[in-house]
């Protein structure tokens, strides 16, 4: 049996034109290749750390 | 086509950029998954699975946010389901991403040169949003009115036909739910949340229920034939009639014909006689007109006559008093009056002058003249009686009756109370054997002068008249 409160819960209000441009700006557009890149550049980094470390 | 994501140098088949080196296996492998979510969702989209499209295309843009096809469709499954907003949102960030070369401007050029849909479907937004708070506040008759409107506005806003659906449900309307959730399934057939209500539905729903729903559907679809491909039933029209040009031309000509022959035999006979019979009014009318005037034109004529009658009548009459050579009756009282003013005495030649002035023309004459007749008359008519008694009895002597008549007559006309000479004209008409005359005379002497000797002299004439006639 349906719960009709619990239903409702899963409705939310759909944006507006009105609401268009602050939508557009809050979208977050980090995609996988920009975390990948994000991944590499701290796994570079971490390196260059630790043979800099290891050098001492 | 890949590009390094550092130096965008075209990339090819080794884990490394040919250009600048650095280490692209990760960031190919991250493409290639986004192409293959970008294919899902496209096999979903041409399904009509759209919220499967949905889920596969965004992650596609979650592995690559430059795919720009995969961007630009989910922008359309968006506009589709009727988030107006979401696909607006997708196809700017696509433009933006790839100004050039893009479907995605001509997406946005449509929405900017209709914005009247683009109102249209921003007030199925607003309206949707509206029926939501009122669901939430309980006042659920108003929500579903409210989401009815919203539905006429946007047949195709999934969202709304699952809320209505929902309410429905909720009032154990279940043919109703199930209605919604069929229109809903046309647009989007992947819905989870679709499904599982239409399920409630069909659990909840009574056999007659479930036949009137089962009509309702094939009436709208018509000769249906429906298809089931594993998860997913496509109905396709067994017979579907297409109108094609030949034929939409054979009809218009078809409709035309008739509507010609409609026009001739049933409206133009009408038109027609009511045209004649106009006319033939407008016709009577003026026939009466045209009597009406010819009477008064005879009649005219016929005044005019007259009229032309009398003119020439007066002219002969101001003709012959112009050319007679006798004094007219004013000259003669005038010619009398001058007379009398010269030489009251004159009683001879005022007599004279007053000779044209009969009783007759006093009966005719104005005011005016009559007075200044009496006033004469009051001066000298006695002395005129008198002379004229004298004449007449001389002429009576003499056996000269016409002349004793005239005179005696102009002196009965200057003295009434003259008894003698209106006996003597008696006498003198009775000598002449107008006893008519006579007759009246001697009465008028017997009715004016009753006791004077004339009178008796009267009435014995009288006698002898009667005894002679008899």
């Amino acid at each position: 049996m349906i719960n009709f409160e619990e239903e409702l819960k899963r409705f939310k209000p759909s944006a507006e034109v009105e609401d268009a441009e602050d939508s557009i700006y809050n979208q977050d557009l980090d995609d996988m290749a920009d975390v990948v890149v994000s991944l590499l550049k701290d796994a570079r980094q971490q390196t260059d750390y630790t043979r800099r470390f290891n050098r001492r | 086509m890949m590009y390094c994501y550092n130096c965008s140098h075209p990339l090819d088949e080794t884990g490394v950029c040919p250009a600048c080196g650095k280490d692209v296996r990760l960031y190919k492998k991250a493409l290639f998954i986004s192409n293959k979510y970008y294919n899902d969702g496209l096999e979903k989209a041409l399904t009509r699975n759209l919220s499967g499209a949905v889920e596969s295309l965004r992650q596609s843009v979650k592995f690559n946010k430059a795919n720009i096809d995969a961007r630009n469709l989910l922008g359309l499954v968006y506009f589709e389901m009727g988030e107006v907003v979401l696909a607006l949102g997708e196809w700017v960030i696509s433009k933006n991403l790839q100004p050039e070369r893009n479907l995605s401007g001509r997406y946005l050029n449509v929405m900017r040169s209709n914005p009247g849909k683009l109102e249209n479907m921003n007030q199925a937004v607003k309206k949707f949003n509206q029926g939501l708070v009122y669901c939430e506040n309980g006042s659920l008759d108003l929500a579903v009115i409210q989401l009815k409107k919203v539905l006429s506005i946007n047949p195709k806003f999934v969202k709304a036909h699952q809320l209505l659906a929902l309410l429905y449900l909720n009032a154990q309307s279940w043919g109703k739910a199930k209605s919604q959730l069929m229109k809903c399934m046309k647009v989007d057939n992947g819905s989870v949340l679709t499904q599982r209500y239409m399920h409630e539905a069909d659990k909840m729903m009574l056999p007659e229920e479930r036949r009137q729903v089962a009509n309702e559907k094939k009436k709208a679809a018509g000769n249906a034939v429906e298809e089931k491909h594993g998860n997913e039933t496509i109905i396709k029209p067994v017979h579907r009639f297409k109108a094609t040009s030949g034929f939409n031309i054979s009809g218009l000509i078809v409709g035309l014909v008739l509507g010609i022959a409609f026009a001739v035999f049933l409206i133009l006979p009408a038109r027609v006689q009511q045209i004649t019979e106009e006319r033939k009014e407008a016709l009577t009318a003026i026939s009466e007109e045209s009597d009406a005037k010819s009477a008064k034109i005879l009649e005219y004529e016929t005044r005019i006559a007259a009229l032309e009658s009398e003119k020439d009548t007066l002219t002969a009459d101001i003709a012959a008093l112009e050319t007679s050579g006798d004094k007219t009756v004013n000259d003669a009282l005038m010619s009398a009056v001058n007379l009398y003013l010269a030489d009251a005495t004159d009683i001879e030649n005022i007599s004279l002058a007053m000779e044209p002035v009969t009783e007759e023309s006093l009966e005719d004459a104005g005011e005016d003249f009559q007075a200044l007749y009496e006033t004469l008359i009051a001066g000298v008519g006695k002395p005129m009686a008198d002379r004229y008694y004298n004449a007449g009895y001389a002429s009576y002597r003499a056996n000269a009756y016409e002349e004793a008549i005239a005179s005696f007559t102009k002196c009965c006309q200057y003295d009434k109370e003259n008894a003698d000479a209106r006996y003597f004209l008696g006498m003198s008409h009775y000598a002449l054997e107008d006893t008519a005359t006579a007759r009246r005379i001697f009465d008028e002497v017997m009715s004016e002068f009753p006791n004077s000797q004339r009178a008796s002299q009267a009435e014995s004439a009288l006698a002898e008249i009667n005894n002679a006639n008899d």
